[in-house]
């Protein structure tokens, strides 16, 4: 059920060393790069429908070529801040793979027109982007980066410093700009984001790690995989009340359940499944009769109105308390809100407040009320999706399991 | 005495500033060499700040506050964080998180904290940055006591 395409390196020792990348493959899809026009290369990108693994979905290539369009000074930014909890996906790369990020890199810019690269990595991850930088400071050595490079790619890390909302992508680049990570207003119609002015183009740490295996195998070897609007595969990470926590690379569209009993394990200390949080905090909760019918890709999660988001599934088990679940979540939100929106700032303090209540059983009537109209009224009120994505998660906990928030009322 | 980085940091910052187009994007990098250096953000490094990035020292501040990583006051020489989101709670890190309470709150200073993506590691926490996973109050004993 594994397949490995960007783990494929992962349990190599030192594979996060040059010399065991090079003897592993790593930098060999570089000839098949520059042997062709940069064009050629987002022509591939967008055959291969690649999809943006940082939690949204989106095709990778249409991207490109937004940011490829535009002539002069250019960016690439990795998003390495994953902060979702039950995501620890990008984490695999930087630690264990971090050359195949700089192959991606170097890929992505020759096809892009660009020679500078930030990785901006999510502050929490010191040793993991040490680990990176001296990866860089090896590919820099060798000549695969800097001015003697074939195409010239500077790489720079930067490090966020503890905001979950940095993992948006146009707070991440406020943020890279020396300002609060406040996430910015969306354009009307598509075109890239923009560094100090720049064109720029920001994708997930996954979603450029997967690049040189497209680059060196073509579109339809990577379409070999996965579904026909999903293609490929994913890190899908796993976590909770399971027996094998971790990350494992499947194909989209596998079973949700096959995947929690066959590479996670199964439910821990033999307790029956009562639901399943698909791809990470934001993505709406399942109950365990719909797992049991879900794929893990993007169209069959959408079905069963959730998300796939990152992949990062987190298991509850039957004496999960749901109530008890919501809580910690919205908490979560609260602490994280960046507080730029009205509804976002004032409403995830006010529905973490009134969970406090629901979890101490002294709820009322009015609070249920309550707790739905504040979800409702932070729903597509708000700059960008964070409020939304609380709102959804609320939602899918009422609509599941409503009865254990009724049993806390007073 | 007033703030100023360390040769070693001064180096680095010259160095940094070749990979930015613009020296407002050194901001995060500064404010990180200063706790660094001092293991807090003292005011007068912010007030540095401004004078090398050319900015109010308002933006300085601003920015040194909405990160929750950044640290403006004193805490005790050793940091310990604790991770309390969803998968390390569901593996118990409210016991942990009152274990390193009513064990070592005098010498280390205890932080809770969101998830910081070790959820397959839940439950977690930090000491000094370094990742301590699949914790136990056993654990945390012989680490703690060992460091």
């Amino acid at each position: 059920m594994q397949t490995k395409i960007v783990s494929k390196n992962f349990e190599i020792p030192l594979s996060h060393t040059i010399d065991v990348a090079l003897e592993n493959g790593r930098y060999s899809s570089l000839e098949a790069t520059f042997s062709k026009k940069p064009q050629e290369i987002i022509d591939i990108i967008k055959q291969s429908n690649l999809r943006g693994k940082g939690g949204g979905g989106a095709p990778a290539g249409g991207k490109w070529q937004l940011a490829s369009d535009y002539e002069g000074t250019k960016y690439l930014v990795v998003n390495a801040d994953e902060s979702e909890p039950g995501t620890f996906k990008d984490r695999r790369i930087l630690s264990l793979d971090p050359h195949l990020l700089i192959e991606g890199i170097i890929a992505t810019c020759y096809a892009i027109g660009s020679h500078t690269s930030y990785i901006y990595v999510r502050g929490e991850y010191e040793e993991f982007s040490d680990i990176t930088q001296s990866a860089i400071d090896e590919a820099y050595e060798r000549n695969f980066l800097g001015s003697n490079a074939k195409y010239r790619v500077d790489i720079t890390i930067h490090r966020g410093a503890g905001a979950y909302i940095c993992g948006e992508k146009s707070a991440l680049l406020e943020s890279l700009e020396g300002k609060r990570g406040h996430p910015r207003l969306k354009p009307k119609s598509p075109e890239p984001e923009f560094y100090f002015g720049s064109p720029t183009l920001v994708n997930n740490v996954e979603t450029i790690a997967s690049v040189p295996f497209i680059v060196k195998n073509g579109a339809d070897a990577y379409r070999a995989y996965g579904t026909e609007q999903s293609p490929g595969t994913l890190l899908f990470a796993i976590s909770g009340n399971v027996n094998r926590p971790g990350v494992y690379e499947a194909e989209f569209g596998v079973s949700m359940i096959d995947y929690i009993q066959k590479l996670g394990g199964g439910v821990k200390n033999g307790k029956k499944l009562k639901a399943v949080i698909p791809g990470g905090a934001s993505t709406p909760i399942l109950p365990a009769d719909m797992v049991e019918s879900a794929r893990l890709d993007y169209e069959s999660l959408r079905g069963l109105g959730s998300s796939l988001g990152t992949g990062g599934m987190i298991v509850l088990d039957e004496d999960a308390s749901m109530v008890k679940a919501l809580k910690n979540l919205l908490r979560f939100y609260h602490h994280e809100s960046c507080g730029q929106c009205t509804p976002c700032r004032e409403g995830t303090s006010w529905v973490d407040k009134i969970m406090n209540k629901f979890v101490e059983k002294r709820a009322t009537k009015e609070d249920l009320q309550i707790l739905k109209s504040v979800s409702k009224t932070m729903n597509g009120k708000t700059i960008c999706v964070f409020a939304p994505a609380a709102s959804g998660v609320i939602d899918g906990f009422l609509k599941h399991f409503e009865s254990e928030f009724l049993e806390c009322i007073k | 005495m007033s703030f100023s980085y360390n040769i070693q940091n001064s180096s680095k910052i010259e160095l940094l500033k070749k990979r930015y187009p613009d020296n407002r994007a050194l901001i995060l990098p500064l404010l990180w060499l200063a706790q660094k250096q001092e293991s807090y953000i003292r005011e007068d490094a912010m007030e540095h700040i401004s004078e090398i990035v050319q900015l109010p020292y308002m933006n300085i501040y601003s920015v040194a506050t909405f990160y929750s990583m950044f640290r403006l006051e004193k805490t005790k020489k050793r940091i310990v964080e604790v991770c309390r989101t969803l998968s390390c709670e569901l593996n118990g890190s409210e016991d942990i998180k009152k274990h390193l309470d009513d064990n070592y709150s005098d010498n280390f200073e205890i932080i809770e904290v969101e998830c910081m993506g070790a959820c397959s590691g839940a439950p977690m926490c930090t000491l000094d940055g370094k990742y301590i996973e699949n914790l136990t109050p056993q654990m945390i004993d012989e680490v703690l006591n060992a460091n």
